[in-house]
């Protein structure tokens, strides 16, 4: 594990230093907090949830949507740069090990969404007073695992990509549909009953209902979904292992 | 001496095509060993085979007594690599990328104030790696390639794309390396930068190793001759008179002049300017091409090099 720590360090500094990766992740979900939570007072309809403001309706989703941007935008252009332009060949040829390049490379992005979720509970507090009627400890938990999941998921597109103009396709073809199709900004129950099924299998999903389950404090009645989750989880390992190119 | 790195019957192939093909050669300790081609030869991959970027199809390669396939991890420690087109992190500053790659190696130079001093990177130590010109790119590269003091250093295309003042400064840097003892093994298709800052050079086209001398060997085996090159300001005279010559083997006219062929440079001037005085002639723009390793490529190919 030597360079762990370096590596891990060099690449959240890199982050923070990337405009798009800042935008993305911290500009987007917090201006879209705080711009629907000025402009509404009450939860959409449809969701069953009550009670609580609308920008803390939407606090869960923002959660959700910094975990998404960093795994899903910031992480595979990260790694597609690096395998196009040569820095992971570079890397190769140092005694860095790829168990470690990875580790310190999830890490560094793990740190990098705790921060963002810190700004926007913080943007939330401070100007729509926003609460968390369930448990402080579940949410966190709830939180890793979905960063871990979405981590996985990202490297597991990173390493699929390729050469191909990463950001665009994950953004137009994954990214945006699933935000729409995940419980985030419209029920599910919309939706023809065909797509319905397709909708409860996306890893974005459960992320949304459980953490907003927290938020409002509803008893959790649906660990099934933290099944979806796992299995999410172990697929963007696997993905991530078989596909995983240097060059 | 030990051998440092030793390559037997080496072949690359890409599918159809065979890039690096039964190859066999030795570099010894200490020495500055070039590899010389033109574009498409295969130096890259014959490189990168012996960093343990690449695996061999067939034949076996040591470096420093490892398997750079088996034994990578090993071998990464008392490597330092200058790839082709080497990128890192473009955000990263100089120093903090100095420091991230030392913190990769068990044994490091400990210094690496020193280390950009020796680069001239000390004012760029705060720069961001993607701002820098091209060839501080490279001297960047470079000294992270010698920030665990390696055994031996590799360098693809040291001075590719770089202009002649930076090129001439890694000609000094690779001098200063010498005098620390280490390998260097290097690739180029610059001719007269092989010349210049190899002790032995290996010639490769196609794949294959066509000549493997030193500089000097190399133009000696060749046997080819040097050139006196001059005009006479009333040209109406025949080459022939010049092969009377002591040591000129031959004499030849052009609109550009005349040229004699010789392996006696200084015996072909002394007798041409008797000459010149006997016969009452001007002898003007006189100047001696000697023979390089261009010529050298051109007679072992029937090419020239080209980059
Ligand atoms: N990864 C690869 N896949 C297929 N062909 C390759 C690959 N790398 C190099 N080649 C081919 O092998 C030959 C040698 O290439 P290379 O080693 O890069 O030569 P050089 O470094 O001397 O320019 C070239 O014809 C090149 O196109
Ligand atoms: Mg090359």
């Amino acid at each position: 594990m030597r360079g762990l720590w370096q590596f891990t360090l060099a690449e959240l500094r890199l982050n923070l230093r990337n405009p798009t990766a800042l935008f993305w992740s911290i500009a987007f979900p917090t201006l879209w907090m705080s711009l629907f939570g000025a402009l509404f007072s009450e939860p959409m309809p449809g969701f069953g949830y009550e009670g609580l403001n609308y920008a803390n309706f939407l606090l869960p989703a923002g959660i959700s949507i910094v975990i998404l941007a960093s795994a899903f935008i910031g992480m595979p252009i990260a790694l597609t740069t690096y395998r196009e332009t040569g820095v992971l060949k570079r890397l190769r040829v140092t005694p860095l090990k790829i168990s470690t390049l990875a580790l310190g490379f999830t890490i560094s992005q793990f740190l990098f969404i705790a921060l963002v979720i810190v700004v926007l509970f913080v943007v939330g507090k401070i100007f729509f007073d926003v609460q968390v009627l369930g448990s402080w400890l579940a949410l966190l938990g709830m939180i890793i695992f979905g960063m871990v999941t979405f981590l996985s998921l990202g490297s597991a597109i990173g390493s699929v990509v390729g050469s191909w103009r990463a950001d665009a396709v994950i953004t137009q073809i994954i990214f945006i549909p699933m935000m729409f199709l995940s419980d985030m900004f419209m029920p599910i129950s919309i939706f023809p009953e065909w797509l319905q099924p397709i909708c409860h299998a996306l890893p974005l999903t459960p992320l949304n209902v459980i953490l907003r389950d927290i938020v409002y404090g509803v008893p959790i009645d649906n660990l099934w979904q933290l099944g979806i989750l796992g299995g999410w989880l172990v697929a963007g390992a696997v993905v991530t292992i078989v596909f995983f190119r240097w060059e | 001496m030990n051998s440092a790195i030793v390559c037997e019957h080496v072949t690359k192939r890409y599918s159809s095509l065979t890039a690096v093909n039964d190859v066999s050669f030795s570099v010894k300790e200490g020495e500055i060993f070039g590899l010389v081609g033109p574009n498409g030869a295969g130096k890259t991959t014959l490189i990168e085979m012996i960093e343990g970027l690449r695996t061999p199809d067939g034949g076996s390669i040591r470096a420093l007594g490892l398997d750079p396939n088996k034994q990578g991890g090993e071998l990464r420690e008392k490597i330092g690599v200058l790839l082709q087109a080497t990128s890192i992190q473009p955000d990263i500053k100089v120093k903090e990328a100095l420091k991230l790659f030392a913190s990769f190696y068990e044994h490091t130079v400990g210094d690496t104030a020193e280390l950009l001093h020796t680069l001239s990177l000390e004012d760029k130590a705060n720069s961001r790696f993607r701002k820098l010109s091209g060839g501080l790119k490279q001297r960047t590269a470079i000294a992270l390639a010698l920030v665990n003091d390696p055994v031996i250093l590799f360098l693809d295309e040291l001075t590719t794309g770089l202009d002649p003042q930076a090129r001439r400064n890694m000609w000094d840097f690779v001098d200063k390396v010498r005098k620390e003892g280490k390998t260097v093994f290097l690739t180029t298709h610059y001719m007269e930068e092989a010349e210049k800052l190899c002790d032995r050079v290996a010639i490769i086209d196609y794949g294959k190793i066509i000549a493997l001398d030193t500089p000097r060997g190399l133009i000696e085996q060749l046997g080819a001759e040097s050139k006196v090159i001059f005009k006479i300001e009333d040209s109406d005279m025949d080459a022939a008179k010049f092969e009377s010559i002591k040591s000129v083997s031959r004499a030849e006219k052009s609109p550009d002049g005349f040229t004699l062929y010789t392996r006696d440079e200084n015996a072909a001037l002394q007798g041409l300017v008797r000459l010149a005085d006997k016969q009452g002639f001007r002898l003007t723009s006189i100047r001696t091409e000697s023979p390089n390793l261009d010529d050298v490529f051109l007679t072992l190919t029937g090419r020239e090099i080209r980059e």
